[in-house]
């Protein structure tokens, strides 16, 4: 049994209207999970399996013109207690025909307006998020420091500046930026990589938030700075024991940080549970793509003797035309003859097959 | 403001006016040249219908310095400017400089002020719709505000001063006749007319929303909105301070010709009208006076926009 979770997101669809398509692009089709206090989850998958955008849709960033959300996301903290889609359907209508959407109508500034409404006292508040591309996160026209305090200033009970910038420079300290007094100053353009995404840390954890989302912390930067970056937040993991929601396409990393572990095909779930569980070395005993993915990490002998990475064979999936069975029948090597049938026409559902395990492939629902 | 952040202004303000040196002498070379080439002198037009004898016509010219060489008379000219002293007017014979900066201060009220209408009409629209979307209300204002660009200024100019003259009884003609609000409405008139019939409302509307629809997408303003800060305020710099400035300064030669016109339907004391009447004198010290002044509030508007530029950008300044 699961502890009360923070975090609880239920069916979660976000489409975006493509009209040279008329159609959807089902970035992330009926994803529900669930994040509990103190835990990190682990989200992984290869890139476009709608793990971004999943992320993006509890931080309220959806709001490019064509996306549509439908589903719940409920958080629940000691301070607050909200649901983060509300009333973003009313923003949307769709004109329907034949089955077909023909047209989409979003009231963007109403839905702008919504989820404003939705996110105060969220964003920066309860729910931090750092992400991918740290230099360019980061507002090139001010110090690092500034953005910090300004953060700081925003959510804390540190309203004097003089005394935010006190905490910031703590913080820059605590993320391990050597002179952090010096580094203060600096604008994003003076700071390497990895020392970018140390401040983005250094600011999102500032305010004590309830529940970190890191999108690819690591991703783009160089392998030995990755590496200290993890180091870095498990250090802080073990020592706030802050509730995180990591994400990344990148295994290893998921392996050495996270708790549960929900793995992303084509914008659904198709396995979670305990990470030592999804993620230990027998093939068996899990589903068909997290065992590709497993399979897909390089030991360094393979490497060195082919010279390049073996990803799974296959192409992501299409997330317009989805297949009316499983979304990963075109690449699964697992199909058996007596499940044939089924994998091609039937899409399975997102079962618990032990206790906390759960499996969306028929080769488990024998 | 630090130390560090006043060196790289300068920098901009030595470049920037090293380039306008050399801007000038180029535009009252080209200037010369054109009124050197054209037909007739000022001496004709002043003289015309009056008959004199020939020895009065040569020491009239000598007078004003005509009998010298083309050259020989630009030289004279660009030593007198240096010196500050401009010439004077063929025509009144007052100095050229004091008169024209005497009108220039009208012609910079009506330009920097039909600037800020063109602005505050259109900034808001491009701003909201690039940070909220286009909803119908800004929708209907874009619309509209590409219409009202595609009117002539003249015509917009005439139908203002039908309507207030003819309809209301409220205007009065010349300049300096009205007192009390009155006078205010004079000033304000023009200079409505000219912000909203120089055809950049709708030019500002699509530069500042691509701007700001630009910057809207970038990773930053991602992590302004996931940190619950203001978008605006982080968006401000980029999006709209810059902008603004380079329109600014890309605009002041289109305004200052549209500035012409509008003195000239509204009456206005300034250089454009002044430009007019000493293009029909062949006044040469008025014309080449201001076109210097005019190249210079050119230049001004772009210095403007480096030195804000520098200032905001810290990339910039440590460059
Ligand atoms: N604004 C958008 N418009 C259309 N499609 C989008 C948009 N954003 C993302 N997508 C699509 O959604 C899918 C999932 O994207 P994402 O969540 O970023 O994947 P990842 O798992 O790599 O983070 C991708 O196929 C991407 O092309
Ligand atoms: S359901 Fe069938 S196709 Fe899908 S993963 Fe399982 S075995 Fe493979
Ligand atoms: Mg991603």
């Amino acid at each position: 049994m699961m502890a009360e979770p923070l975090l609880a997101i239920e069916d979660l669809r976000t489409y975006f209207y493509s009209r040279s398509k008329r159609a959807f692009i089902r970035s992330v089709d009926g994803v529900s999970l669930a994040v509990a206090k103190g835990e990190t989850l682990g989200i992984v998958g290869e890139s476009g399996s709608g793990k971004s955008i999943t992320a993006m849709s509890v931080m309220g960033l959806v709001s490019a013109g064509p996306g549509v959300i439908s589903g719940r996301i409920g958080f629940r903290s000691d301070r607050v207690e909200r649901q983060l889609l509300e009333g973003l359907d009313t923003c949307v209508a769709l004109r329907r025909e034949g089955g077909r959407v023909m047209a989409v109508e979003k009231d963007d500034d109403r839905w702008a307006g919504q989820v404003e409404k939705n996110m105060t006292g969220i964003r920066g508040r309860e729910i931090s998020m750092i992400f991918q591309n740290p230099k360019q996160s980061l507002n090139p026209f001010e110090t690092v420091g500034r953005q910090i305090t300004e953060a700081i200033m925003l959510h804390t009970s540190h309203k004097i500046e003089q005394e935010a910038k006190e905490k910031a420079i703590e913080w820059l300290d605590r993320v391990k930026i050597d002179s952090p007094r010096l580094r203060f100053d600096n604008h994003p353009f003076g700071l390497s990589g990895g020392m970018c995404q140390r401040a983005m840390i250094a600011m999102a954890l500032s305010c004590e938030p309830h529940l970190l989302i890191a999108d690819e912390p690591t991703t783009g930067l160089d392998a030995t700075i990755q590496s200290k970056i993890v180091d870095l937040l498990a250090e802080l993991k073990s020592e706030l024991g802050i509730t995180t929601m990591l994400i990344s396409h990148d295994i290893g990393i998921i392996g050495r940080l996270s708790d549960t572990v929900a793995v992303m095909y084509g914008g659904t779930v198709v396995e979670s549970g305990p990470a030592k569980d999804v993620l230990s070395c027998s093939p068996e005993g899990k589903h068909p793509y997290t065992a590709a993915l497993l399979a897909s990490i390089p030991s360094s002998d393979a490497v060195r003797e082919k010279g390049h990475l073996q990803a799974i064979e296959g192409d992501v999936l299409d997330t317009i035309n989805i297949p009316a069975g499983c979304r990963f029948y075109g690449r699964c090597s697992r199909v058996t003859d007596k499940i044939r049938e089924k994998c091609d026409k039937q899409e399975p559902d997102l079962r618990e097959i032990a206790s906390g395990r759960r499996v969306r492939c028929w080769l488990y629902f024998e | 403001m630090k130390l560090t952040a006043i060196r790289p202004v300068g920098i901009v303000l030595v470049r920037e006016l090293s380039l306008t040196m050399l801007l000038l002498l180029g535009v009252s070379a080209l200037v010369f040249l054109i009124l050197y080439l054209s037909p007739g002198d000022p001496f004709s037009v002043l003289l015309e219908g009056q008959s004199l004898s020939e020895e009065a016509r040569s020491g009239i010219r000598q007078a004003m310095g005509i009998e010298r060489s083309w050259y020989g008379q630009y030289f004279h000219w660009v030593s007198g400017m240096v010196r500050g002293d401009f010439g004077a007017s063929v025509r009144t014979g007052l100095p050229v400089l004091s008169e024209v900066l005497r009108t220039g201060i009208n012609t910079l009220i009506l330009t920097l002020g039909s600037l800020l209408v063109t602005l505050l009409i259109a900034a808001p629209i491009a701003i909201r719709s690039a940070m909220r979307g286009m909803s119908k209300a800004t929708w209907s204002f874009t619309i509209l505000s590409y219409v009202i660009s595609a009117l002539p200024v003249f015509w917009l100019g005439y139908i203002v001063i039908y309507f207030f003259t003819h309809k209301l009884g409220l205007f009065p003609l010349a300049f300096g006749f009205a007192t009390g609000a009155k006078k205010w409405l004079y000033l304000l008139l023009p200079i409505f007319v000219l912000g909203i019939g120089n055809g950049t409302i709708s030019e500002v509307i699509r530069t500042l929303r691509e701007e700001m629809g630009r910057v809207m997408e970038e990773d930053y303003i991602r992590t302004a909105r996931a940190k619950g800060a203001s978008v605006w305020k982080h968006a401000f710099k980029e999006g709209f301070l810059i902008p603004v400035t380079e329109i600014i300064a890309a605009k002041i030669p289109f305004i200052l010709g549209g500035a012409v016109i509008v003195e000239q339907v509204f009456n206005w004391p300034g250089m454009g009208r002044m430009a007019w009447q000493a293009a029909q004198d062949r006044d040469y010290p008025v014309i080449m006076g201001i076109a210097i002044v005019a190249a210079v509030l050119v230049r001004l508007g772009s210095l403007f926009q480096s030195v804000v530029y520098v200032m905001v950008n810290p990339r910039a300044s440590k460059e």
